[in-house]
This record gives C-alpha cells, sequence and structure tokens, in this order.
C-alpha cells in the first residue's frame, strides 16, 4: 500500500501539508447560458485529509462543482479556494495541488498509457525519477503494468478508468477529485476500484472530493456527505449522523389503496412522524423508539390495506428521499 | 454545516512546470497525435504536389506558356498547402475536444494559451516538412526556381507568418463549431476559394476590377505575391498590389500585412479558445 501514498513519512504532517489539502466552497453559483441554474449557492469546508461525497442524481449539479473546483467550468457567482489558494484568482497555483478523474474518458486514446502517465507528469512537475518510480508502484497497485505499451484505445473501459486513476496518482495531489469514477463499470470492476480508493482513504493523507449517485459508495467511502438536490444541498454530515435522523429502523408500507391518505391516517394517529414520506405508492415511516410491531399491527385497526411490508434499517436513499422527494436511481 | 477551524497557514507552494518546458511537452504530444493519424500528413500534400505536377504542366502545353508559367504555379501550390494543412489540424482540436484529452490538459497547472501555441508549432512543422516535400517534387519535374538567401528568408517569413495566421483561423473555427461534420464542410471555402482569386494560377489583374481589390485585401494575395518574389525573383505580383518601383518597400509591406494578419488571429484564436474551452 506504500504505493499509493504520497510523500510518505512517519513525521505527522506539517501545518502547510495540512492547509495545502483543505477545500472550502462559499456560496458557488453556476448559471450556464440559456439560464439553466446547474448550482445555485452551496457552501462547505473539507478539512485535510477528509473523503467528502457529493450525492445525488443525475443533473444535481456534482460534476459542475468539481468543474468549477477544477477551474474546467468558470462560476457564476461565489468563491471556492483549494489550500487557501483562490480557484478563480490563482487557477494554475490552485491546479498545481490537485488531480481530478473525470466522469467521461478524458485521454489520448491513440497513445500508450505510459505516455498518458508522461504528459500528466510533466505538466505537473514531477521529476523524471520521481515519474518513474511513481508510474512503476502505481502500474502494480492498479494492475495495469502489462498495459501501458499499448494504446490507450485497446483498453477496456475498467483498464481506462485505472490509468485514468493512476494519471491522477501520478503527481501525488495533495486534493484528489473523483468525478463519478465508477460510472459505467460491470460490478467486479466498480468493486476493484472501491477498494482502491478505499485503500487510498485509510492509508494516504490526500483530500478527496469523489462524486457519485451510488448509495454504496458513499456510504463505504466518505467520511462527509453533501446531499445534492437541483443545484442546492440538502443535507450535509457524516453518512452516520444522516442515516441517525431517521431512527435505527424504519418501515415500509406498500399501500393497495392512496398512500396519501394511509399517510395522513398514520399521522394523525401519532403512529408516524413528521419524517414519514411517500415514495410512489409506499409510506416510509421512520421508526424512532416505536416498535415495528406496534405500528404492523395498528394498520389493521385503521383498515390501512398494504400489499407488502418492511421493516429495515434505512438507507441513504431514505434519506435522500425525505429530503427531496426523489429517488437516487443508483 | 460544518466548518473547519483551523488555522490556515500561507498558500502552499508546489512546483510548476516552466513555460518552455511545458510547451516542449504539449508540443511533443500533438506531434505524437499527429504522427499517428497519416491522412492529417497526406491529404493536404495531395492537391498541391497534384497541381505542381500534373496540372501546372499541363496547362503550360496547353495554353502554350512558357516554362516560367509553370514555375509561377508551382510557387501558388504553396498559396494552396498551407491552408489546407492548418485547416486539418484543426481536426485534431476537434477530436480532443470531443474525445480526447482536452480536459485533462486544462485542469494542469499550466497556462492555457500554450495549448494553442503547441498545437500551432506542430501545424508548422508538418507544413515545413510538407512544403520540402512539394518543393522537392516540383524540382523532380523539372521546374526552375530562381532563388537567393534574401528570396528564401522573404520566403521563409511569408510563409510561416501565413501559416500562423491560417493556424489561428482553424484553431478559432475547430473551437466555435461544435461537429467535426461542420467544420469539415467549411474546410474548402476558407482554404480553397481565396486561393483562386489570390493570384495563384494567373495575376491578380486579370481579375475584373472589383475581384481585384478584393485580391488586395486577402493576406494570401500578399503572401504569394512574396513567395514568388523569394523563389521566382519576380516583383510583378508585389507590383500589382502596391504599384510602387521600390521592390524592397513593397515587400516590406506586404509581410506587414501578413503579420499583421498572424498576430490578429492568433490573439483571436487564443482568446477564443479561452472562453470555449472553459464551461
Amino acid at each position: 500500500m506504500e504505493q499509493l501514498t504520497a510523500n510518505r513519512s512517519f513525521e505527522p504532517p506539517s501545518r502547510t501539508a495540512l492547509a495545502a489539502r483543505t477545500v472550502s466552497v462559499t456560496d458557488l453559483r453556476k448559471t450556464y447560458p440559456g439560464g439553466v441554474d446547474a448550482v445555485r449557492g452551496i457552501s462547505f469546508d473539507v478539512a485535510p485529509g477528509q473523503v467528502f461525497g457529493l450525492l445525488g442524481p443525475n443533473g444535481a449539479g456534482k460534476s459542475t462543482t468539481i468543474g468549477m473546483l477544477t477551474t474546467t467550468i468558470r462560476p457564476t457567482a461565489g468563491a471556492a479556494h483549494l489550500g487557501g489558494i483562490d480557484v478563480a484568482r490563482d487557477p494554475i497555483r490552485a491546479r498545481a495541488l490537485s488531480s481530478v478523474v473525470f466522469q467521461d474518458p478524458v485521454v489520448d486514446r491513440s497513445l500508450s498509457g505510459h505516455r498518458n502517465l508522461d504528459i500528466h507528469g510533466r505538466l505537473w512537475g514531477v521529476s523524471a525519477s520521481r515519474a518513474r518510480e511513481r508510474t512503476r508502484d502505481l502500474a502494480e497497485r492498479l494492475d495495469i503494468s502489462e498495459l501501458l505499451a499499448r494504446p490507450v484505445a485497446t483498453y477496456s473501459g475498467g483498464q481506462r478508468r485505472r490509468l485514468e486513476i493512476a494519471r491522477a496518482l501520478l503527481s501525488d495531489p495533495d486534493i484528489l477529485f473523483l468525478d463519478e469514477p465508477t460510472v459505467g463499470l460491470d460490478p467486479r470492476i466498480r468493486h476493484e476500484l472501491l477498494d482502491v480508493i478505499g485503500d487510498l482513504r485509510r492509508h494516504s493523507e490526500m483530500t478527496i472530493v469523489l462524486t457519485t449517485h451510488y448509495l454504496d459508495e458513499a456510504e463505504r467511502l466518505c467520511d462527509r456527505i453533501a446531499i445534492m438536490h437541483e443545484g442546492r444541498i440538502a443535507a450535509l454530515d457524516s453518512p452516520e449522523a444522516l442515516l441517525a435522523g431517521l431512527g435505527p429502523e424504519i418501515a415500509e408500507l406498500r399501500i393497495a389503496g392512496d398512500p396519501d391518505d394511509a399517510l395522513e391516517t398514520l399521522t394523525r394517529e401519532r403512529l408516524a412522524g413528521d419524517d414519514s414520506f411517500v415514495v410512489g405508492a409506499s409510506v416510509v415511516v421512520p421508526l424512532h423508539e416505536r416498535g415495528g410491531s406496534e405500528l404492523i399491527s395498528a394498520l389493521e385497526r385503521l383498515a390501512v390495506r398494504t400489499a407488502a411490508t418492511a421493516i429495515r434499517p434505512p438507507t441513504l436513499d431514505d434519506v435522500y428521499l425525505r429530503l427531496t422527494g426523489d429517488r437516487l436511481g443508483g | 454545516m460544518a466548518t473547519i477551524a483551523t488555522h490556515i497557514p500561507a498558500p502552499p507552494t508546489r512546483r510548476v512546470i516552466s513555460t518552455p518546458a511545458a510547451l516542449t511537452t504539449l508540443a511533443r504530444r500533438r506531434f505524437a497525435l499527429t504522427a499517428r493519424t497519416p491522412r492529417e500528413i497526406f491529404v493536404p500534400l495531395i492537391t498541391p504536389i497534384l497541381f505542381a505536377v500534373v496540372i501546372a504542366p499541363a496547362l503550360k502545353n496547353a495554353l502554350h506558356a512558357g516554362d516560367a508559367y509553370q514555375s509561377y504555379v508551382a510557387v501558388g501550390t504553396i498559396g494552396l498547402l498551407i491552408p489546407l494543412n492548418m485547416m486539418f489540424s484543426g481536426i485534431g482540436v476537434l477530436v480532443d475536444r470531443e474525445s480526447g484529452a482536452r480536459r485533462e490538459l486544462l485542469a494542469a497547472p499550466i497556462s492555457r494559451s500554450l495549448l494553442v501555441l503547441a498545437n500551432l508549432a506542430v501545424a508548422l512543422l508538418v507544413t515545413g516538412f510538407q512544403l520540402a516535400a512539394l518543393i522537392a517534387a516540383a524540382l523532380g519535374r523539372g521546374i526552375a526556381f530562381h532563388t537567393s538567401a534574401t528570396g528564401v528568408a522573404w520566403t521563409g517569413a511569408a510563409t510561416v507568418l501565413f501559416g500562423v495566421g491560417m493556424y489561428g483561423i482553424a484553431e478559432t473555427l475547430a473551437n466555435r463549431i461544435p461537429r467535426q461534420e461542420e467544420y469539415i464542410a467549411r474546410l474548402p471555402a476558407v482554404a480553397i476559394v481565396p486561393w483562386f482569386l489570390a493570384g495563384s494560377l494567373f495575376p491578380i489583374t486579370a481579375l475584373p476590377q472589383v475581384l481585384t481589390d478584393v485580391a488586395k485585401l486577402l493576406p494570401l494575395t500578399h503572401a504569394l505575391a512574396l513567395m514568388r518574389y523569394g523563389l521566382l525573383d519576380d516583383p510583378s505580383a508585389l507590383s500589382n498590389i502596391w504599384g510602387m518601383n521600390n521592390t524592397t518597400a513593397m515587400a516590406a509591406l506586404s509581410l506587414g500585412v501578413v503579420a499583421l494578419f498572424a498576430v490578429a488571429l492568433t490573439m483571436a484564436s487564443i482568446r477564443v479558445f479561452r472562453r470555449m474551452a472553459v464551461g
């Protein structure tokens, strides 16, 4: 694992090194030509070494946010700082601190993997010897050593994505941006990549900002999550705290009749709290201190007909549904 | 909303690559991509070589013209080669944007103008190779040139500056036009139509007066006049534009026009790139 870690040292990182790994976003906005408000004033801070997730469905504004932080999209208003450096005023110095893995493939397909890595290393000012050492180590860790001599056009989607991750890590970034790193990959490759990112989280000191619409990714990898919805942050906390808001268990009731009527009945009888919600034909009731059996037995008494019932721990999907009324679709 | 309570010391400094090193890296990348796309090198060569070694001698015979006309047309084909090659180079910009590594380069800690300048440097290099091939083909066909060191200098300066300006047009269009098909559809209008008006096959004075006046405004007319002066020791094309007696002064004026074209289009292309590349 040492291979993946940037400038590993047994000494605690200096304050300057820590400062280089902070991300600060204040009232950031982006309106595209035509009046599409992709990001509507978001603010958050990421502490050094944290893995910060932007969770939300397609169109929530996640990639636009990453674009503004990496200076590949121009903000309409607001400010963003990487390592204390204003990305709008001093973009070159800000970019020197970070690397990015984009959602879509962003590689020179007709060039070899080696050449793609070499170009990144040179542009990010990595010395030739350090680049060689990092290339060897990263290629081994990401299992792409055998591929590097081949043109990238011959790679599978998973191989190309691993190359892009290796490329982003080559320059030992203080801040790594991962924009939907596993989207479009088959399940096996996806889990392998999640392992790699998980290793980074455990063993390196870099700050990671990742976007995803996969709940399991966010829950597994992130220290803190911002749930984005229609360009705004609907909630921001640790996964545990977000889940704790719904209590230890929830009841999911698939209603045979009108779910809105059923929820109204349950609320009137104080069996469902204000945080209960309807999604499609189902009513979701966070149980908190109430027992699930109490609720189930009351359904018959209240003539609420159900097609199916389930008592289960809440997921981030439930958190998202409660906040936005939309399903994430991951 | 959680906030960071940590006191933030002075912003950190990372090693940033020097401008010449970044330019070299980007130019090497572009050259590697171009070398893997032979169509970008060979397709622009086909038509000019055809004109120089087949059509020029055929016209000479058909029109009962002398060897001088053959040389005249051969030099004129340079004015076809440069725009064609520069416009084909623009396709690489589109490929970079649609399916290449452009966003990675935009995220690099370098000045974004360098991306345009590196592409330009490689386009000029490729044009140099093509020009050498064209002249070699013309010489092989027995076409004569009458040049001197000064003539080569005038020709070289005109070629480079006109090439720079044409690349500016290609880069600007490639950044403004959404799809490759649309770009290719505009290629003949930009690269070929001016060639017929710029004194490539006949002097501009042979055109109707209104078109002669239009031709005098075309940078290609000035570039070709300089090339004919440099390669054939023939100042008549310069005289057709300026109507002066001092050949050096006319050459300098035409070079000024081509330089203005180069600077203006390069600045425009960088401006358009920086505006269009970042959403």
